[in-house]
């Protein structure tokens, strides 16, 4: 297929300018890039003024709960979201059932994912069998199929005596270790935050340092291995700056990520027991997101991810303690970023880029895709003029657990193409 | 504006509380008559569903819905499929079947009478949920406080003890500020929230707290219960810091004090026995109370259509 794309503005990770130009794509490549650009014969072409052209998306935390919980997501149809959001790339987290902890599980996730997504789905190992903590997982066997990241994700790893001896056996096979960072005898029934909030709630609030204490500690024991140590889903302005006090020393190789609604979302969201805001770690308070916010353009955080968790409206339709931990972020995650921070002003399109399509590829050890000319196809078009109305029918996602739902924001990703073929148009 | 469920107490405004505590006088003047049944209620259902043990909320409920002349299910929790995993959500969907006017909820999670409301026609109620609320309470607590002094403004209640566990200070101490009262907290630090109101003052010491010349000394039961881990040494060292003691007792009764508790009381632990005796002890007319502000209540909701 050749394809002109004319008069767009291309956004990359080097500049907060975008560049107008023409764009021919053929063979799976963009082929060249220019002021106008001629079309070839047969060309189709896309008039994309006012549009934005960037590369896909890569999120490197989401549960596709597939095998064991296909109820509430399987791998095609979060793929199938990602699709939807502008995402062509994901991590799968290995809180499956089973717990993706042995080749034999990773092969299967990884057949699954062949025969049933249309963009590429890599997926994390445990650190521990079945994420209990106690003994270590087939790691060689799961680095042979090309696991890179372990992670006992929704649980800390509890032992860090155990985590410490993993660091140290599989930090010298090119493997590092992302961690969920909570002190469980904190955490209470792992709710929310604590605070004025889980106070009026009448729920035991899981407190910042219950998070923030492990930071520090995963971080020491990534220190003492020489290990490459990534922090998930910071919530916490002290995490942050945890994370950032560790950076300017420079011993250690510590990567974090943020994630969308610890932005834009805070405890007091909450209002009357609404379980569209309950997730792991929780919503803490506005200042937290202030915090956060400077931490991601200061670049302490590395990456945006998702945590994209999805479960059934029946699980979320319990009352608060008892309804799980997660809300779904793929179909969402790019047009909440655009409206919330692009179209305010708070950082520009090459802050995206970065930290959602540049830095996870390379966390991950992938290439960075780029649009530029000789580079292959995985780009999407975002129109900033459009709306997006999260409505349940827009949602790819099996799930919709979200505060989004039916809420109307700024921005829609009107086109996504991967190689040779075109997976959403709108 | 009539609504269809009492779920918190905050939901409610002044109005709306006024209201319903003048409508109590009434129901109250009932008791000391020889007939105590009024016919408000005739031919509607109340299922009672406790999955909390409670005594004195449990019958004041039951006895206020049957002095309206309702008829009062209890749903046995105990021997239900409750026990063989059911969920709630799931019992919820077979009470909705049975056309039940009114639910009266107790549960330990907080925000389960809520979700259960969202769900049925009927009116929900709730009789405590987890550390939430406990909306009667804070109604029985605020008529009683109002039978001693009529206008409450600038009145002063301490509350004692465990602040964090407890709903019924969450709901009590609502209550008492919509009605112009000043509300404080005294406990040990572990069970006096740091993050709670900002409106509320808090002691951990007594004799500061009694400093501050309350009128009320309401006293919350240790809910040894719901300690998931230990917030205090001892209960003997509770007692000896925040129980209410001879000594202590002989102060309250000095000052003039009045005295309340939600009950059940745990003797020994943060009262003595004398206190039971003391002359403003309000503790009894709370019971009596409770039991014309739930009949209130029951005759102010509206419930859906059931049919």
């Amino acid at each position: 297929m050749t394809l002109l794309i004319t008069n767009v503005r291309i956004a990359s990770e080097n500049s907060p300018d975008l560049a107008d130009a023409d764009v021919l794509i053929s063979e799976g490549r963009i082929q060249q890039i220019g002021r106008s650009l001629a079309a070839p014969a047969g060309t189709r072409t896309i008039d994309a003024r006012h549009r934005i052209l960037m590369p896909g998306m890569f999120d490197a935390h989401v549960h596709f709960r597939e095998p064991g919980f296909e109820a509430k997501e399987t791998i095609a149809s979060g793929s199938e979201a990602a699709i939807n959001g502008g995402i062509t790339g994901v991590v799968m987290m290995p809180n499956t059932r089973p717990a993706i902890d042995s080749a034999t599980v990773v092969a299967n996730v990884l057949d699954i994912a062949r025969r049933t997504a249309r963009i590429p789905v890599y997926t994390s190992g445990c650190v521990t069998k079945d994420r209990h903590g106690k003994e270590m997982a087939g790691i060689d066997g799961m680095r042979a199929l090309g696991v890179k990241m372990l992670t006992d994700d929704g649980d800390t790893t509890g032992d860090p005596a155990i985590l410490l001896r993993a660091m140290q056996y599989a930090t010298g096979f090119g493997m590092f270790f992302a961690s969920h960072c909570e002190v469980p005898e904190l955490a209470g029934p792992r709710a929310l935050n604590e605070g004025l909030v889980s106070y009026r709630l009448g729920i035991k609030g899981s407190p910042a340092c219950a998070e923030e204490i492990i930071i520090d500690r995963d971080i020491r024991l990534a220190h003492a291995a020489g290990a490459h140590i990534h922090i998930q889903h910071v919530s916490s302005k002290l995490g942050m700056e945890t994370i950032r006090w560790w950076k300017s020393r420079g011993d250690v190789r510590v990567t974090a990520e943020v994630s969308p609604h610890h932005l834009i979302f805070c405890d007091e969201d909450i209002g009357d027991f609404d379980t569209n805001y309950k997730m792991n770690p929780p919503l803490r308070t506005k200042a937290d997101n202030e915090g956060l916010l400077a931490g991601l353009i200061e670049g302490v955080f590395d990456l945006i991810a998702t945590d994209h968790a999805p479960h059934t409206p029946f699980e979320k339709s319990q009352d608060f303690v008892a309804a799980p931990n997660g809300i779904t972020g793929m179909d969402t995650a790019l047009v909440s970023l655009y409206h919330y921070f692009v179209a305010t002003g708070k950082f520009g399109w090459d802050l995206v880029v970065k930290r959602y399509s540049a830095e996870p590829r390379r966390l991950m050890g992938l290439p960075v895709v780029a649009i530029e000319a000789g580079q292959p196809v995985d780009l999407i078009l975002f129109d900033p003029e459009a709306e997006t109305t999260f409505t349940r029918e827009f949602m790819k996602s099996k799930s919709r657990n979200t505060p989004l739902i039916d809420q109307t924001l700024k921005g829609s990703v009107a086109f996504v193409m991967l190689g040779d073929a075109i997976l959403l148009e709108r | 504006m009539a609504r269809k469920d009492l779920l918190d107490i905050s939901a409610l405004d002044r109005e709306e509380i006024e209201h319903l505590l003048e409508q109590s006088i009434p129901f109250k003047e009932l008791f000391t008559r020889s007939v105590k049944k009024v016919p408000a209620l005739k031919g509607k259902s109340v299922l009672m569903l406790f999955y909390e043990p409670s005594t004195r909320t449990h019958s004041s409920f039951e006895v206020a819905a049957k002095r309206l002349s309702a008829d009062v299910t209890n749903f046995d929790v105990a021997h239900s499929s409750i026990t063989k995993g059911e969920s709630v959500r799931e019992t919820v969907e077979t009470l909705q079947a049975m056309r039940t006017d009114y639910i009266i909820v107790r549960h330990g999670r907080s925000g389960l009478p809520g979700m259960i409301a969202r769900q049925t026609k009927a009116s929900v109620i709730s009789a405590g949920d987890g550390a939430h609320a406990h909306p009667t309470q804070a109604l029985l607590d605020a008529f009683t406080i109002k039978e001693k002094f009529p206008d409450p403004t600038g009145r002063k209640v301490l509350i004692i003890g465990d602040i964090l566990h407890s709903r019924v200070p969450r709901s009590t101490s609502t209550i008492l500020k919509k009605l112009g009262v000043e509300v404080a907290y005294l406990g040990p630090g572990s069970l006096v929230p740091r993050t709670g109101p900002e409106n509320i003052r808090r002691f951990t010491d007594y004799k500061e707290a009694m400093a501050w010349n309350p009128d009320f000394v309401y006293l919350l039961r240790v809910q040894m219960e719901r300690q998931d881990v230990q917030y205090f040494p001892s209960l003997r060292e509770y007692h000896h810091l925040y129980g209410i003691n001879e000594a202590r007792l002989e102060e309250i009764r000095s000052r003039g004090l009045y005295l309340m508790h939600p009950g059940p009381v745990n003797r020994g632990v943060e009262l003595c026995d004398a206190v039971m005796d003391y002359e403003r002890s309000l503790i009894n007319d709370q019971v009596e109370n409770g039991i014309a502000v739930r009949m209130a209540v029951l005759y102010w909701l509206k419930p859906g259509s059931t049919q």
